[in-house]
């Protein structure tokens, strides 16, 4: 799976801080750590950047360049940042994000098309989140539709689905793993990608990586191509560099419902499987799920 | 719809022709299934591949539009059990029994109170759809006077109810262009009425004294060509009812059971003993499954409860009840009179209105479009900010509706509070209360001008 | 096609929870079937139906919300004796709201006297309620606890951040409690799993926290509704616990119910309908005409 490295982002104070005075250092640190860890790309939010975007923007990605070579995908509301940064990406950059919200198919398709970036397009549009994998399907194809009629290439899409979080409704998480397996057959040669740490949103900090990581071995499974992710996180990146086969292997099983004896599995193990267990729809998730 | 996407693309030929303007026969599939495009389409597909399909993605219970225009009531294609699942798609009518027994002043009086049962809430207009004129008398004329003067002094749809088949048709005849529900098609009266249904294109009432006399009906009903009923199981007290509206949706829904595969009806004037028990039961009726229940109720101490529940079990969670942004008045404010912000997020504006009446100072209420969500995930997604609140206070020119300069925001919000006086500097920012049940507390008060 | 009725069994039950002691003591839930569902699972208990009572003379109620008790809503004694003598209520809420530390603030001690008085004088199941301030409930509760040890109360809301020692002291003194996760399942399992590693699971009754009709009476009714599929259809044990409504309260504070006594009753009256058609097991009213409309509704 492609991993796209999360932790550039104006939600973190020390992020913030260090765009907002132009400080390198901080970035740097984030920059080479993420990319130390192997992520593949590196994701730039800054939100919706009210005051001075494209000053902001240009900043960051000439800063972030400095220090790697790593393709960037560029995460803003803002289209003049999204605009400024693509200007002057060296390598082909990732546009996060357009949707079928009309607005969104008419201001930020057409950057994609013109900067020859690829585009992170979800399956939101104007009625909201699709509510199942058949009203994902039918989003997406609309705006798949006007993406194509402006030039920009199946190739170059990258299907957001949107993942919800998992306390918010489980249910979601069934639909999400249902769709992605139907990406190839609506878009040929086309992407899927998800912010996978929106899954683990609400659930208590030190198991939000348990979630995340054993949700992406769900979907790998499933055939999903990238996931923005923590860029930090080590197991994760052990997990997707198949360094781990015996783990990947046992939630493999658990997604298969095999009967197995979870007492005679380490701790490390079993939590594994009952994260399993909560994300295939078996067990209703509390944020105590490992406790039962 | 009854099937997805991906059962659809097993039965089309996966040519990817794209003829059909689909990059692929899946993507074609995934439209039909989702009501983007028509089978008709397609045009490689067997002709009997065709009419299989068809057949599989009718919905499990067929929708049924009574009365015409613009007041028909459309009842049916649910799909689920429960409002969570997914949700209630189709209002069920309530309809107001008026029977020709009753003395013309009466029936006049009645007439007019029904028209007047209509109430607004936040931009909806609730109100009673249907009326259900009954052959109490047996007599044809006086059956025809009541249908008469309903036809002509009101423009509902009706339910014309006769034990008698020929006066039920000839008063059905005289409304036709309106499209009555004809009730009972019974057993008995079936095979005469299918032909009169058929010239008449009217749905029909089913009556069965048990599910499997219903079936018989149904299934006489459907050979013959007459497409669109109303089943009553024919229970006469609360629990039955529920017992038969639920296992009859569970057969259609869950056994894809044809025949049983209809809206019901339900009469809950004819299971009561007080007003009360009625306004009750034809709430829980509603809450389980009826497509129409049948009342007698006319009060709006009655009927308005029933029609607020209506509304509240139908709303789809799967999207916020919203209203409209605007400043509101609350209780006739002056210019003297608080200014409070919200969200419109349906449930905040009730409760903080709610409670500004409780507190029975009339104020100001501006609602912010945060297009349904709540003050403090508004304020995250930026729909709720500083910025946001001063372009609204622009748009609605909040500064001159007041003499003074205050405004109280939610108490959830505290860094909105910063951000509000660096836009608004000329403005003092309250911090109300974090729940909006201590606003009238707070009003009373902190309240100063 | 022929026709056979589409009935669902379920393999388990909602827990038994037994309310009060003695002769008069009451059991709620213990089903293995939807509300009213008889046709196709058993209903062993009937839902409990709980009048209100506030431990002060209320303020600001609606002229027919306070009528029935008018003579004697400064004595919460008699206030319940009449609920029960004349009313026929068979379980009692007590509502603590002289200790809300935003108003009278009264003393646990105090609040602890009124809940014995009531238990002496009338023995019947009660339930006890905090104002839903953590701190101070959890002290009131305690000494509420201790006061009436032995009498099976059902002590509540018991909430995330006072779990611990309302549950500790409710269980010394064997009492049930009702657990509050607001409007959803997710939380409302997490509250459950914490406590259950200390406390009974057939004490504990759940409350998902409701609205009034019109004023998001539909989420509770869905929450109530799902928690009894997980309950029963996707046999989470964690999930079987029977489902508390507190409604009057709500109700009431509708400008509608104070609109007229007519509308003010139904307001509430279909509000509690529609839970216990979702699956709530108990439901406290505050007017005793909708408490006795539900009653004679669902036992014919």
């Amino acid at each position: 799976m492609i991993l796209i490295g999360e932790d550039l982002n104006v939600m973190s104070n020390a992020i913030s801080k260090a765009i907002k005075e132009h400080n390198a250092e901080p970035i740097r640190a984030c920059v080479e750590g993420q990319a130390g860890n192997g992520m593949d790309y590196l994701d730039l939010n800054v939100g919706p950047q009210k005051k001075d975007p494209a000053q902001t923007m240009e900043w960051l990605v000439n800063t972030v360049q400095e220090f790697t070579d790593l393709p960037l995908c560029l995460d803003t509301t803002n289209t003049v940042a999204m605009e400024a940064g693509l200007k002057l990406c060296k390598k082909k950059g990732l546009v996060n994000s357009a949707s079928g919200v009309r607005e969104s198919m008419e201001t930020v398709m057409p950057l994609s098309k013109k900067y020859s970036a690829a585009l992170v397009l979800s399956v939101i549009n104007d009625a909201g989140l699709p509510s199942d994998a058949d009203e994902r399907a039918g989003s997406i194809l609309e705006s798949l539709e006007y993406a194509n009629e402006l030039g920009i290439a199946n190739e170059d899409i990258w299907i957001d689905p949107v993942l919800m979080p998992v306390g918010v409704d489980q249910r979601q998480i069934l639909s999400y793993m249902e769709f992605i397996q139907m990406i190839p057959d609506l878009a040929p040669g086309a992407k899927s990608v998800c912010g996978l740490s929106n899954l683990s949103y609400s659930a208590p900090k030190e198991l939000r990586g348990l979630l995340n990581r054993t949700f992406m071995v769900i979907i790998a499974r499933y055939g999903q191509d990238a996931a923005i992710v923590s860029g930090f996180d080590e197991e994760l990146v052990r997990l997707n560099k198949g360094e781990m086969p015996e783990i990947v292997n046992l939630i493999h099983r658990a997604m298969d419902e095999e009967d197995m004896d979870i007492s005679a599995l380490s701790g490390k193990e079993q939590e594994y499987v009952k994260t399993t267990q909560v994300l295939m729809g078996k067990t209703l998730y509390s944020n105590s799920w490992l406790e039962v | 719809m009854a099937l997805k996407g991906a059962e659809i693309m097993k039965m089309l030929p996966k040519t990817n022709c794209k003829e059909c303007g689909c990059a692929t026969c899946f993507a074609f599939a995934m439209k039909l299934a989702t009501g983007g495009v028509k089978l008709d389409d397609c045009p490689y597909i067997d002709p009997e591949v065709k009419a299989e399909l068809e057949g599989a993605m009718a919905p499990p219970m067929k929708l049924v539009t009574i009365g015409a225009g613009q007041n028909a009531m459309v009842i049916g294609e649910e799909e689920v059990m429960f409002r969570h699942e997914k949700t209630f798609f189709h209002e069920p009518g309530i309809a107001v029994l008026i029977s020709d027994k009753e003395s013309e002043p009466d029936i006049d009086e009645k007439l007019a109170r029904v028209k007047d049962l209509r109430f607004e809430r936040i931009g909806n207009v609730l109100k009673v759809n249907l009326l259900a004129l009954s052959n109490d008398s047996g007599d044809g004329g006086t059956f025809e006077t009541l249908v008469k003067k309903a036809y002509e002094t009101t423009d509902f749809p009706f339910i014309l109810i006769s034990e008698d088949t020929d006066i039920l048709f000839s008063a059905a005849a005289m409304c036709a262009d309106r499209r009555p529900l004809v009730y009972p098609v019974t057993n008995e009266n079936v095979s005469a009425s299918i032909p009169k249904l058929k010239e008449l294109g009217l749905p029909a009432g089913v009556k069965g004294e048990s599910l499997d006399e219903v079936i018989a009906v149904t299934s006489q009903l459907k050979d013959a060509g007459v497409e669109e009923c109303v089943i009553d199981p024919g229970s006469r007290n609360m629990l039955d009812g529920i017992r038969d509206q639920t296992l009859i949706r569970r057969a259609a829904l869950k056994k894809g059971f044809r025949p049983l595969g209809y809206p019901t009806m339900t009469f809950p004037c004819f299971m009561c003993r007080d007003k009360y028990e009625e306004a009750l039961a034809a709430s829980a009726l509603m809450t389980k499954y009826a497509g129409i229940v049948v009342t007698s109720l006319t009060e709006k101490e009655f009927i308005f409860p029933l029609l607020v529940h209506r509304f509240n079990i139908y709303s789809d969670p799967r999207r916020p009840m919203t209203v409209e942004e605007k400043v509101y008045e609350v209780s006739q404010p002056d210019e003297n009179s608080p200014i409070l912000i919200s969200t419109n997020y349906a449930l905040d504006f009730f409760i903080v209105s709610g409670a500004i009446e409780e507190a029975n100072i009339p104020a100001f209420l501006c609602i912010k479009d945060t297009g349904g969500i709540g003050v403090l995930a508004a304020w995250t997604s930026g729909k709720f900010t500083g910025e946001a609140i001063a372009e609204f206070f622009k748009k609605y020119d909040v500064e001159n509706k007041v003499k003074h300069k205050k405004l109280i925001i939610p108490g959830v919000a505290k860094k909105l509070k910063d951000e509000l006086e660096e836009e608004l500097p000329s403005w003092e920012i309250l911090l109300g209360p974090s729940e909006a049940s201590d606003i009238p507390k707070f009003l009373s008060e902190e309240w100063k001008v | 096609m022929t026709y056979e009725a589409p009935l669902e069994k379920h393999p388990v039950n909602i827990r038994e929870v037994v309310l009060g002691e003695g002769e008069k003591a009451q059991k709620i839930g213990g089903e293995n079937t939807f509300p009213f569902h008889s046709f196709e699972g058993s209903l062993p208990n009937p839902p409990g139906l709980a009048l209100e009572v506030l431990d002060m003379q209320p303020e600001n109620w609606a002229t027919w919300a306070l009528d029935p008790f008018k003579d004697v809503s400064s004595d919460p004694v008699e206030w319940a004796r009449k609920g029960v003598e004349e009313y026929g209520a068979e379980i009692l809420c007590l509502r603590l709201l002289s200790t809300d530390p935003m108003g009278m603030d009264a003393a646990p001690e105090e609040a602890a006297k009124t809940v014995r008085k009531i238990v002496d004088s009338l023995n019947i199941p009660l339930i006890v309620l905090g104002t839903g301030t953590e701190d101070k409930d959890s002290k009131v509760l305690i000494e509420v606890a201790r006061a009436c040890s032995g009498k099976n109360l059902l002590l509540g809301p018991v909430l995330k951040g006072n779990y611990q020692e309302i549950a500790k002291a409710a269980l010394e003194h064997g009492h049930a409690i009702v657990a509050q996760a607001s409007m959803d399942a997710n939380l409302t399992k997490e509250l459950n799993i914490a406590l259950c590693k200390f406390f009974p699971p057939e004490k504990i009754v759940v409350d998902p926290t409701s609205s009034a009709l019109g004023y998001g009476m539909e989420y509770t009714f869905s929450i109530i509704e799902s928690i009894k599929q997980f309950g029963l259809v996707d046999k989470d044990k964690m999930m079987q616990m029977p489902v508390f409504a507190d409604i009057g309260i709500e109700c009431w504070r509708t400008k509608e119910a104070r609109e007229s006594a007519e509308q003010g009753i139904l307001w509430e009256a279909t509000t509690g309908m529609t839970f216990l058609l979702a699956g709530a097991n108990l439901v406290v009213f505050r007017h005793p005409e909708a408490l006795r409309l539900i009653k004679s509704m669902i036992s014919y």
